[in-house]
């Protein structure tokens, strides 16, 4: 029936409490007890020093709040506590999964994009595919040996807004960031729409409405954001194994036919590219089809940005996890453009079919289960890599939001401990993204690549700075890999805007400066106020100067009646609001229902 | 015997929810109230009304945990937290006080050498008790 207090007491109570202590004498001397009267028992709990609220605090109280409480519940589940924040940490295995699905999916358009580009100098030029997705893996390895020294200099997750902060200063911090941010509302956008072109390649019906239905995905992933499913590791854990599963063997399939001699005949899209092309092969060309093709390297930031959810070790588990997602999406992107280019695949002018769909029909046939468990998998991994932006760009949101660069509705948890406000604002951004490039993959590419580039060129560089500075065992070492980082990554940020600069990249070179001028704006917005408010002395008195004004403000019982009011005292509050050092005391007026009318219940003074 | 008032002591063990299922039970046909009762024993060396953190918090649980269980149960209960020296004189002073007609107690199975063991606290309340006391042993398969 007991607990023995031995953890070492402390007398009196110095912190604020929500309880009080009656001392009651017992039937033999020594016998005394202590009452803890709880009087809010059930409303606060008591936790490690502090009172948390309990749901019965937050139950809404007439019906109409307990109807909308039911909807709001069944829509995004109970509300949790910040205690209940899920403190699980990430296997290798489910980190794969939910960190790497942005970066492997790319491997379901990557092929297709680059060969996009190439088709238009002809199908000969096709042949230039393999070799674009060899350079594109070399850069992948490239970054992925600068990525992990990011997780060894920051084990508790490196953003490269972190980096670029910490090393270069704030304005190539924020320029980071402005691209993280825009790279984040671009996932979203290209992974929704690459989902819907893979269910499109089965169901063609769905091309017809393709905005439709990549606008219902991201609601769908947006409800499902809001209700915290970040953390559902199997929900993640199932689709992305499926997805490499079904394509190392569709991909082991067609080696073992190409290899036996049993080579398929490729499928010919409705509205294939010309044979012939319709320009000439310019290295203009080949640096843009390397350009789309290098979209595969997106998303393999986010292991490093999330090594403290990695179990003990944690550095070392991200870093085997980077090395085993970059050998999968390897695997993957270059055994789709082998057989691809070996095939014969030409993509689809109209995008009804994407290559990844063509290139499994070609080897499964049409309709066969396997063909369908491809194109779903497909489907299901992009809706997840799409997710990615919806973990990436709140958690940035609210890192800036700390700092004081972004509002502060940023760093507001809702009731399920997701970033709500960076959830629905990204969910804005993307859908009106998506809609303004009628839900095309790639017409949303060219602007896809720029941020991931910039940011990882700054993080990069910023790291070089780091380890000159520090001077730590090993130094040199980490110098030469991050300055190659920088330089490979510079290059093909280079490549990037030069080559997709008129097809859309300038949008981004535009947009990129105006968000740092915002977010710089921000700031000094927040400094000005902050200094506004501190006083410079401790004894300095508070500047007032007016006499308060004294509002009795009547509060009808329903809602609904305010109308019926003139709001005299809102008005009157809010004009006063904008007074300087005027001090506003409003006195509600409540009123309860006779049956005939309204009688006053409250304050006891108010006047009849 | 007209059950009004049941007081049922609690200290966060396994136990706990079938006690109390068993009381509310009891209480049910003369619609007695029921007290849950957890006491925090202080040291000697500490003062009696010392501000225990953790095993306040592990008490408020308890019977926050109780008030759920009772709730299942379509039955409302009252709660106490009681600091004191010996948990078995407060919650005979608490039944005698509040004038409790039973106390049901609840005895995790223990074996000790070999036998049941009845800890000091159910065998001082089966002693100093001025009311009827039941004792709910768990059974020995759990």
């Amino acid at each position: 029936m007991s607990d023995r207090g031995d953890n070492g007491g402390k007398e009196g109570a110095d912190a604020p409490s929500l309880e009080e202590r009656a001392t009651h004498s017992g039937s033999k001397i020594g016998d005394r007890r202590v009452r803890i009267i709880r009087p809010a028992a059930g409303e606060f709990r008591r936790r490690g020093g502090h009172y948390v609220a309990t749901p019965r605090v937050d139950a809404a109280q007439s019906r109409l709040g307990r109807v909308a409480e039911g909807a709001r519940r069944i829509l995004f589940g109970a509300r949790l506590t910040s205690e209940e924040e899920a403190g699980e940490r990430l296997s290798k295995k489910t980190g794969l999964a939910i960190l790497a699905s942005d970066n492997i999916s790319s491997s379901a358009y990557a092929t297709e994009e680059a060969m996009r580009v190439l088709a238009i100098a002809g199908s000969a030029a096709l042949a230039l595919t393999m070799p674009i997705a060899i350079a594109v893996c070399v850069v992948l390895a490239v970054v992925i040996l600068s990525e992990s020294r990011v997780i060894r200099a920051y084990p508790n997750g490196g953003g490269s807004y972190i980096v670029a902060k910490d090393n270069h200063g704030v304005i190539p911090g924020l320029i980071a960031a402005s691209a993280l941010l825009i790279d984040y509302v671009l996932t979203v956008a290209v992974s929704s729409a690459a989902g819907v072109a893979a269910i499109s390649s089965f169901v063609p019906a769905v091309h017809d409405h393709r905005v439709l239905w990549s606008l219902a995905l991201i609601a769908l992933l947006t409800v499902g954001n809001l209700r915290g499913i970040r953390e559902a590791g199997v929900i993640f854990a199932a689709p992305t194994y499926v997805y490499v599963l079904s394509l190392l063997g569709l991909i082991g399939y067609g080696l073992f036919r190409i290899v036996s001699g049993d080579v398929p005949v490729a499928v010919i899209p409705r509205d294939a590219f010309e044979p012939t092309g319709l320009e000439m092969l310019t290295p203009l060309i080949v640096l843009r089809a390397f350009a789309s093709g290098s979209v595969g390297l997106t998303g393999s930031e986010a292991i490093a940005n999330g090594v403290p959810n990695f179990k003990p070790p944690e550095s070392r588990n991200a870093v085997i996890t980077l090395v085993s997602m970059g050998t999968i999406f390897g695997t993957l992107f270059l055994g789709l453009t082998y057989l691809a280019t070996h095939i014969g695949i030409v993509p689809d002018q109209s995008e009804l079919e994407t290559v990844n769909s063509m290139l499994t029909r070609s080897l499964v046939g049409d309709g066969t289960p396997f063909y369908y468990l491809v194109q779903l998998s497909t489907a299901i991994i992009l809706l997840l890599a799409a997710n990615t932006g919806f973990s990436g760009f709140p958690r940035l949101a609210s890192v800036l939001a700390d700092d004081r660069f972004m509002p502060r509705q940023f760093a507001f948890r809702g009731e399920r401990l997701a970033f709500s406000f960076g959830i629905i604002a990204l969910a804005l951004m993307s859908a009106a993204v998506l809609a303004a490039f009628h839900g095309s993959v790639t017409e949303l590419v060219p602007l896809y690549t720029i941020g991931v580039f910039a940011a990882f060129t700054l993080s990069q560089s910023g790291l070089v700075r780091r380890w000159w500075r520090l001077r730590n065992p090993g130094w040199r070492l980490s110098v030469f890999i991050n300055s190659f980082g920088t330089l490979v990554t510079g290059t093909v940020l280079v490549v990037v805007v030069y080559t997709k600069f008129f097809y859309g990249a300038w949008m981004v070179l535009l947009v990129m400066p105006i968000l740092v001028g915002l977010l710089f704006a921000i700031n000094r917005h927040y400094r000005t106020v902050h200094d506004a408010l501190l006083l410079e002395r401790p004894d300095e008195p508070i500047p007032v100067l007016k006499p308060p004004v004294v509002l009795a403000e009547f509060v009808p019982r329903n809602w609904w009646e305010w109308i019926l009011h003139s709001q005299t005292a809102l008005r009157l509050k809010l004009s006063l609001l904008f007074r300087p050092n005027t001090i506003v005391i409003d006195i509600p007026y409540h009123t309860e229902d006779t049956g005939h009318g309204v009688t006053p219940r409250g304050p006891e003074d108010s006047p009849q | 015997m007209q059950l009004k008032r049941i007081l049922v002591p609690l200290a966060g063990t396994s136990v706990d929810p079938e006690v109390l299922r068993v009381a509310i039970a009891l209480g049910k046909p003369a619609k007695a109230e029921i007290v849950a009762i957890h006491v925090i024993e202080v040291r000697w060396n500490l003062p009696l009304d010392a501000i225990l953190e953790s095993e306040s918090e592990r008490g408020e649980g308890v019977l926050d945990d109780a008030v759920k269980v009772a709730e299942q149960s379509g039955a409302h209960i009252d709660t106490e937290l009681v600091q004191a020296r010996e948990a078995a004189a407060a919650i005979v002073d608490t039944a005698r006080d509040r004038k409790s007609d039973l106390i049901v107690l609840g005895m995790p199975f223990r074996k000790r050498l070999g036998r049941v063991y009845v800890g000091k606290t159910v065998q001082g309340v089966y002693v100093g008790a001025h009311c009827a006391v039941l004792a709910y042993r768990q059974e020995e398969t759990r």
